[in-house]
């Protein structure tokens, strides 16, 4: 499809946001590595001395691994004043693709997690009871528990730092949401205020301008995710 | 066939050698055939608590090396022909006996006896381990403070994982004065966060604490309060509806307890 005719298997393409090198995805690989070597050497008036030029190389139906990546990178550096901002390929790896699935799902655990216990899931986690003192429950997605957390809760655990951790009951030890933590304030204030730290479901996030942890009722959840 | 049950608690100190000692002596006093098993090698004081100290010859893990049958090593107690001990080894640790032993001394012991109560040590290494390997069912011991909950709660996620199941919560050492200004965890406050079954309540006394000095344990004396908290516990355990007795007393605090864990007045 992206196959143009021969010997121009290297396409290159201005577009508003820099170049755009598209590759022929039939061809061996060398031969698309000589021709793009080949472009390099003509093409030297196209990138230039001037500005830095932000460079796509888009792959389409080929699979392009690191190697192959840092083969192209190591080419491209031929000529100066370009940045590589990305690869694009219409193909993704079969475990790229299972980890991606894995992000995008959701978890769904009945239990009670006690102390010494820890929960750990890839995505999104639902947890039915409650996160007793001393126990935790971790995801690289959001925190959801449906019971009362007061022991640990830690979303984003890859560094997602628009995660979240939503529980019906907030009474946490510690959240944290990427590497922002939250400490729950000592014992002694809490039983001077005789009452949960939250009348409703809350959820826990990152507060932008201060970076640190912030609560907001979970009706307004969806608000906070379309700012994303 | 008896039923081998083991009474636990992580922490040290909060009552499962005084809870094993009077839930063994409460089901004798109803003619039921008792073992226990002190598996505290090293730190034994079951028999203390059981007034036998001076009676011990052989010991867990003489029967476990096979220096004496299981039989030799047991002590009859003072007071009730169906009440028997194992006492556990003084000189030795933990690391003499293992899991498979145990189980197999249980499994040995079963058909003389209706229950055989364990007496577990703290901590939830291979002493705990030990006494858990044998039971079909397990009790955990805890006092209405944070410490102590947090550790039967580490320990009722580790009991989730074996054969015995869910076990079935003992609150030692309750004093009402105590929650209700604030001081202590309320009973309702251990009930909801630990979400199992509450098998009995006993109060802070001291009568228990000259009990254990004195060798009688409380259970014998039919006035303590305590003493009919242990009464009913075994009452409970031998599958009589008890309703829980008042320690505190609040109006609707028991109706409500009573609500969240299902218990028939
Ligand atoms: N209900 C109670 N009221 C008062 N003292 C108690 C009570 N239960 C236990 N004790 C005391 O607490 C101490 C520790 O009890 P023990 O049964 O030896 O604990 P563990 O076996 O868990 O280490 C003992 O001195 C005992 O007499
Ligand atoms: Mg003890």
């Amino acid at each position: 499809m992206k196959s143009g005719p021969p010997k121009n298997l290297v396409t290159i393409k201005g577009t508003k946001d820099g170049l755009t090198i598209m590759m022929d995805d039939r061809c061996s690989f060398d031969e698309l590595k000589t021709e793009l070597q080949e472009k390099i050497e003509k093409d030297k008036q196209v990138f230039g001395h001037g500005p830095e030029v932000e460079v796509t190389v888009d792959t389409g139906y080929r699979y392009v691994g690191t190697s192959e990546q840092e083969e192209i990178i190591s080419l491209l550096k031929e000529a100066e004043s370009i940045r590589i901002k990305e690869f694009r390929s219409e193909v993704i790896s079969r475990e790229e693709a299972e980890r991606l699935r894995e992000e995008e799902s959701l978890t769904s655990i009945t239990r009670i997690v006690r102390s010494g216990q820890v929960i750990s899931v890839r995505g999104d986690v639902l947890l039915l009871g409650d996160v007793n003192p001393g126990g935790a429950v971790e995801a690289t997605g959001n925190v959801y528990i449906l019971g009362t957390l007061k022991g640990t809760a830690r979303a984003g655990l890859e560094g997602n730092t628009g995660a979240v951790v939503c529980a019906s009951v907030m009474e946490p030890t510690q959240i944290s949401v990427s590497d922002v933590l939250f400490y729950a304030p000592d014992r002694y204030e809490k039983k001077q205020r005789q009452r949960p730290m939250f009348d409703e479901p809350v959820f826990a996030y990152i507060e932008a301008p201060d970076n640190q942890i912030s609560f907001e009722k979970t009706r307004l959840l969806t608000q906070f995710q379309n700012k994303l | 066939m008896g039923e081998a049950i083991v009474i636990t608690s992580g922490k040290g100190g909060v009552g499962k050698t005084t809870t094993s000692a009077n839930i063994g002596t409460a089901l004798a006093l109803q003619g039921k055939h008792i073992c226990l098993i002190d598996t505290d090698i090293g730190l034994r004081n079951l028999d203390v608590v059981m007034g036998l100290e001076n009676r011990i010859i052989y010991d867990l893990v003489d029967a476990a090396e096979g220096r004496c049958r299981v039989q030799q090593a047991l002590i009859r107690d003072k007071r009730f022909d169906c009440l028997h001990l194992l006492p556990a080894a003084q000189t030795k640790d933990k690391s003499a006996l293992n899991p498979e032993q145990m189980k197999q001394i249980v499994e040995e012991l079963k058909p003389d006896y209706d229950y055989i109560i364990i007496d577990c040590p703290a901590g939830i290494e291979q002493g705990y381990k030990n006494a858990v390997s044998g039971a079909d069912q397990a009790v955990v011991v805890t006092t209405p403070d944070t410490s102590a909950v947090r550790d039967a709660d580490r320990i009722i996620g580790l009991l989730e994982q074996e054969q015995t199941g869910s076990p079935k919560l003992v609150i030692n050492r309750v004093r009402s004065h105590m929650s209700s200004r604030g001081e202590m965890l309320d009973v309702d406050d251990v009930v909801s966060t630990l979400a199992v079954d509450l098998l009995g309540m006993i109060v802070d006394d001291e009568e228990v604490i000259k009990a254990g000095h004195q060798g009688e344990p409380i259970a014998m004396n039919p006035k303590s309060r305590a003493s009919i908290g242990y009464r009913n516990i075994a009452r409970r355990i031998l599958g009589e509806s008890v309703p829980l007795m008042s320690i505190e007393e609040k109006k609707g605090f028991f109706s409500r307890l009573k609500g969240m864990l299902g218990l028939k007045a």
